[in-house]
């Protein structure tokens, strides 16, 4: 019909203010996976980023058309993805994929000429938030997220109200979201989780913790790593003495003259034959762990820890494992026997293992353990000699041990005699094989830190504790196992012999202050523990984070179901589905109700307190019988008053005079004030007279 | 195919003329419109599609990755959805409009409506374009409206001239994500008279005519008839009068100020006529009487308008304005012009 023959919209351009917090969106949304991106293409996001902040000043301080020449980019994006696809192999399939989105995600960038460039350039962005998202979890990390949840989601308003300063868009979009938690909570709590849907390939990181071969020195470089290992909830139960807090991770019963090793294809041939399960007796501890990731199979108990759960399997040496690496937090129930022995027999092939020692390697110690036997006729005479040479001589408990030769036991033992827990746990072992009693070292964590901050009340039982144990890698631990007879498999910490405070109570103050000397952490541990209000305030976030992972990150099907069964019993299904869709009928309610209520709020925020006097009046009257149109002026109302009224009509026309002076005259403070009191007296005076 | 073709085109003239007649009994006319729950459409946007399958995506990610946190997230995002959407349907309500009715103006050139929009908190975002004005549409954007009164003006630029229904005039916003497009189909009832669009005719002397001179002689009469400046007599000046007619030779003489009067304006007024102009289009014909009628209300002169037309195309009986002077009689000219065998320009 008309032929209006003009420009459409403008093409789609963003503000200066908004390109830059783009810029700045992009940055953090890269940093949030900056720790799982290799260092040359951190280089190569880097280099973009730079060469996009130049774009952007140039476009809008110097008004000359900035453009990359498309050729260019499309090389750079080819030359990116080769680089990728090269060392994909190295990478592992889940890295190579964020690397290809940060990639991508950065170039996109460079052409955003209409609004779904920009739209899809906010999807990618979201995408990759949640995608680092894969790689942790912890509590500050997801709080952090959700702040820049909040600066991509501004960037996006941005668009739609470029007048709005940047304080008020953060309050917008922060309502938005804590409106939203309310539903998202809800869906959280009741909506069907589901199994994964097909195989995804998992991160591929590098193994933390403890591993599976130890010389000497290797775990005093676990010491110095302030990350947390596991975590414990004894449910409200007593908690073992620190010095029973003794977490097998692994039995190293082979010994090379250098280092330990377990004895991983007898394991092998073992669990084909039978699923080994250890014989119990005796009251069980029944604790919750939440292991952090390790990448590693292995998991902790006390001894002998076992599990009902079918995805941990046990092993012979009584230690405990998981069928698949743990890349993720996981979560499991252990009961432990703390009394029960370990191995009250054993055959003779273990044996003839945990007495193997290479002959000539230490020859010294060898020696020794020939006049210990010779010398000692019971085992444990033998074992108490040891520990009292320990004891007698001058050992250092170091972090920092001199360096051994060819990891050589007998100079640790006769030379430098300073040194970490697998020293003496070796040479220990070392001499009690050379002594003849079957012996083999044990490494996994002692101890851990006892945090009761968050101190629910869990039942109405006084003697019930509440808090957890959260063990760090610092905890980490070796010490020894003999064999004797009648009793089992018999712990031996020479640790103890030499620093019974690590022992007892975990680490000494001066062992903390080499640590934190030797690390180069931002904040250290020793630091931390010396100043009463940090050490609190980091406990207080250890107990929130534990909360967090035990509820949140621990929420699983089987909690769910536990959970909606005893809330709703039976017929689940439909009543969760009631439940939802009440949440979102209620939700939308709240949410009308809420924007009601602001603009109601808002109204009578403009009101005056002239207003509000004046209004009152009016109702007062109202009440009385008038029956004013809804549109009167105050003047015409006056005269309604005067004839319906005669008794209130001088004072209500010098109301409505001095009522309408406020109201539509310019008037200074004072004078306004001034008014407001002659106002207020002419109030009292008509209400007296009502 | 070209059956297919013409039932699509059935099909959709059909749901359109149902839809207009949902819309006329849902959202009748009214010089004013409040938004409210009753005439506000909200529907999500394409990017408000893709979010949803981006929140998919985040489900998917966290189910196979067992990841209650990326779950979490995507439950956020989903509710967010909903939330966004109950926010972009306040933003947009509690509006209201008024307009006026009738605007006019000249062919290929943009005429403007005002709308008052007056609110009583900020709301964003606020665009407004004529919505039967299907390509080109020309938007007006209100990046914030706050409290109080603004004045919105939406603009047309239609080309030809007629007396046209303009429809309804689709207000939307996209705030506050773009994830829900709100919308209004507001019914003003407006009406645009558009009058030719002016052009210069050169020595336009030559194309004036007496009602009563007629035949053959008629060329040679309009070339007599350049003489209108006949002078008959000088009055006293009226404050309005154009300068253009004060006669400076008396004023100088200290005469006082008068105004020269000439004979032809007042006992033989112009007649600008439509068969007399050049061109055998009738739209290049009115575009020249149009011009001509701006000429001569600019000098305040005295002309009478006669349509009339022999041209075959042309089924209208002769309209004719008798000859007056002042702004009202060239508005009543131009309408005059806008409405002339106007049957032809609905098609």
């Amino acid at each position: 019909m008309f032929n209006t023959a003009r420009k459409i919209n403008s093409p789609f351009a963003l503000s200066y203010q908004n390109s830059w917090l783009l810029w700045f969106c992009q940055l953090m949304n890269i940093s949030s996976l900056a720790l799982e991106i290799s260092t040359w293409m951190l280089a190569i996001l880097a280099l973009c980023l730079c060469w996009q902040a130049l774009l952007i000043n140039l476009k809008f301080n110097s008004n000359k058309l900035a453009k990359v020449s498309p050729v260019l980019l499309t090389l750079f994006a080819i030359g990116g993805c080769i680089a990728i696809a090269i060392t994909a192999a190295n990478l592992g399939v889940l890295i190579s994929m964020v690397h290809l989105l940060t990639f991508a995600y950065v170039l996109k960038a460079f052409e955003i000429k209409r609004r779904k460039d920009f739209y899809q350039l906010l999807l990618l962005g979201l995408f990759l938030l949640a995608a680092a998202l894969i790689f942790k979890q912890n509590l500050i990390f997801s709080f952090m997220l959700i702040l820049v949840l909040v600066l991509n989601l501004m960037v996006l308003m941005l668009i739609f109200s470029p007048s709005k300063s940047l304080p008020s868009m953060a309050k917008t979009i922060s309502i938005l979201l804590i409106q939203s938690t309310v539903l998202a909570v809800v869906l959280f709590i009741v909506f069907p989780r589901l199994s994964p849907f097909w195989q995804v390939p998992s991160a591929k990181s590098a193994q933390t913790g403890l591993s599976d071969e130890v010389s000497p020195g290797d775990i005093a470089n676990l010491a110095l790593s302030n990350d947390l290992a596991f975590r414990v909830d004894f449910k409200g139960g007593q908690i073992p003495n620190y010095s029973k807090l003794y977490w097998r991770a692994m039995t190293l019963e082979l010994y090379d003259g250098r280092k330990w090793t377990r004895a991983n294809n007898i394991y092998r041939k073992a669990k084909e034959t039978k699923p080994f399960k250890p014989e119990t007796s005796g009251q069980a501890i029944n604790y919750d762990i939440i292991v952090e990731p390790s990448f590693q199979s292995w998991l902790y108990g006390l001894a002998i820890a076992q599990s009902t759960d079918i995805q941990i399997k046990n092993s012979s040496d009584y230690t405990i494992q998981t069928r698949n690496i743990i890349s993720q937090i996981s979560h499991y129930e252990i009961n432990s026997y703390l009394n029960t022995s370990l191995d009250l027999s054993i055959d003779d092939i273990t044996k003839k293992r945990n007495l193997s020692i290479v002959q000539g390697s230490n020859p010294k110690l060898e020696r020794l353990g020939r006049e210990l036997k010779s010398k000692y006729v019971s085992p444990q005479e033998r074992s108490n000699a040891i520990l009292a040479m320990f004891r007698a001589e001058q050992y250092f408990y170091t972090l920092k041990p001199p360096l051994l030769t060819n990891n050589s036991l007998d100079q640790f033992f006769f030379n430098t005699q300073a040194g970490f827990c697998v020293h003496y746990a070796s040479s220990y072992t070392y001499l009690m094989r050379a002594a003849g009693i079957p012996a083999r070292v044990v490494t996994g964590y002692l101890g851990g830190e006892y945090n009761n901050t968050s101190n629910e009340p869990l039942s109405n039982t006084v003697k019930q504790q509440g808090g957890h144990l959260s063990v760090y890698q610092y905890d980490a631990h070796a010490w020894s196992e003999i064999w004797l007879e009648g009793i089992g498999w018999f712990r031996v910490d020479p640790t103890a012999a030499v620093d019974p405070e690590r022992v007892e109570s975990g680490w000494s103050s001066a062992l903390l202050e080499q640590q934190s000397s030797l690390n180069n952490d931002f904040v250290d541990l020793y630091q931390l523990r010396n100043i009463a209000w940090l050490n609190a305030l980091r406990l207080q976030l250890d107990a929130l984070d534990y909360q967090w992972t035990r509820w949140v990150l621990g929420y699983s099907t089987k909690k769910q179901f536990d959970l909606l069964k005893r809330w709703f019993g039976k017929d689940i299904p439909w009543k969760v589905s009631a439940v939802v869709v009440g949440s979102l009928i209620i939700f939308m309610l709240l949410l009308n109700s809420l924007s009601r209520f602001s603009l109601w709020w808002f109204k009578a925020k403009q009101a005056t307190p002239w207003l509000v006097l004046y209004n009152k009046l009016r109702l007062k009257l109202v009440n009385k019988g008038l029956k004013p149109t809804s549109n009167i002026t105050p003047s015409s109302f006056a005269l309604l008053v005067t004839e319906q009224l005669p008794f209130l009509s001088s004072d209500f026309a010098e109301f409505t005079r001095v009522f309408e002076c406020l109201m539509y005259q310019d008037l200074s403070k004072k004078q306004q004030d001034e008014l407001l009191l002659h106002l207020k007296n002419q109030y009292v005076k008509l209400k007296g007279k009502l | 195919m070209n059956l297919l073709a013409s039932i699509k085109q059935k099909l959709n003239a059909t749901i359109k003329s149902r839809i207009n007649s949902w819309l006329s009994k849902r959202v009748p006319g009214s010089y004013k419109h409040v938004l409210s729950s009753r005439n506000i459409f909200i529907m999500p946007t394409r990017f408000g599609f893709s979010y949803l399958l981006l929140v998919t995506l985040l489900f998917l990610l966290g189910t196979n990755y067992q990841n209650n946190i990326i779950l979490l997230l995507s439950y956020l995002l989903a509710s967010l959805f909903i939330t966004t959407m109950m926010h972009s349907f306040y933003n947009f309500s509690q509006l209201t409009f008024t307009s006026t009715k009738l605007q006019y103006g000249f062919a290929s050139q943009n005429i403007y409506f005002p709308i008052q929009v007056k609110t009583s908190k900020d709301h964003y975002d606020i665009n407004f374009h004529f919505y039967q004005i299907e390509q080109n549409v020309d938007l007006t954007k209100l990046d914030l409206c706050s409290r109080g009164e603004v004045q919105v003006l939406v603009s047309i630029k239609p080309e030809l001239r007629g007396v046209h229904e303009l429809g309804r005039i689709k207000v939307f916003s996209e705030y506050s994500l773009g994830l829900f497009i709100t919308w209004a189909m507001l019914d003003f009832s407006h009406q645009v008279i558009v009058f030719p669009h002016p052009k210069k005719l050169s020595n336009h002397s030559n194309f004036l005519s007496s009602i009563n001179e007629k035949g053959p002689d008629e060329l040679e009469y309009k070339t007599n008839q350049s003489g209108i400046d006949d002078f008959s007599e000088l009055k006293n000046y009226i404050v309005g009068e154009s300068q253009a007619r004060v006669a400076w030779k008396q004023l100088a003489r200290g005469q006082g100020k008068l105004t020269k009067h000439y004979q032809s304006q007042q006992g033989n007024p112009i007649w600008l006529k439509l068969s007399s102009m050049p061109h055998t289009d009738i739209e290049t014909q009115l575009s020249y009487l149009c011009f001509l009628i701006l000429e001569y209300g600019k000098t305040q002169q005295q002309f009478g308008l006669l349509l009339d037309s022999n041209l075959s195309s042309v089924d209208q009986e002769n309209v004719s304005i008798s000859p007056d002077a002042g702004n009202q009689h060239q508005q009543n000219c131009l309408i005059a012009l806008a409405k002339f065998n106007n049957g032809r320009s609905a098609d």
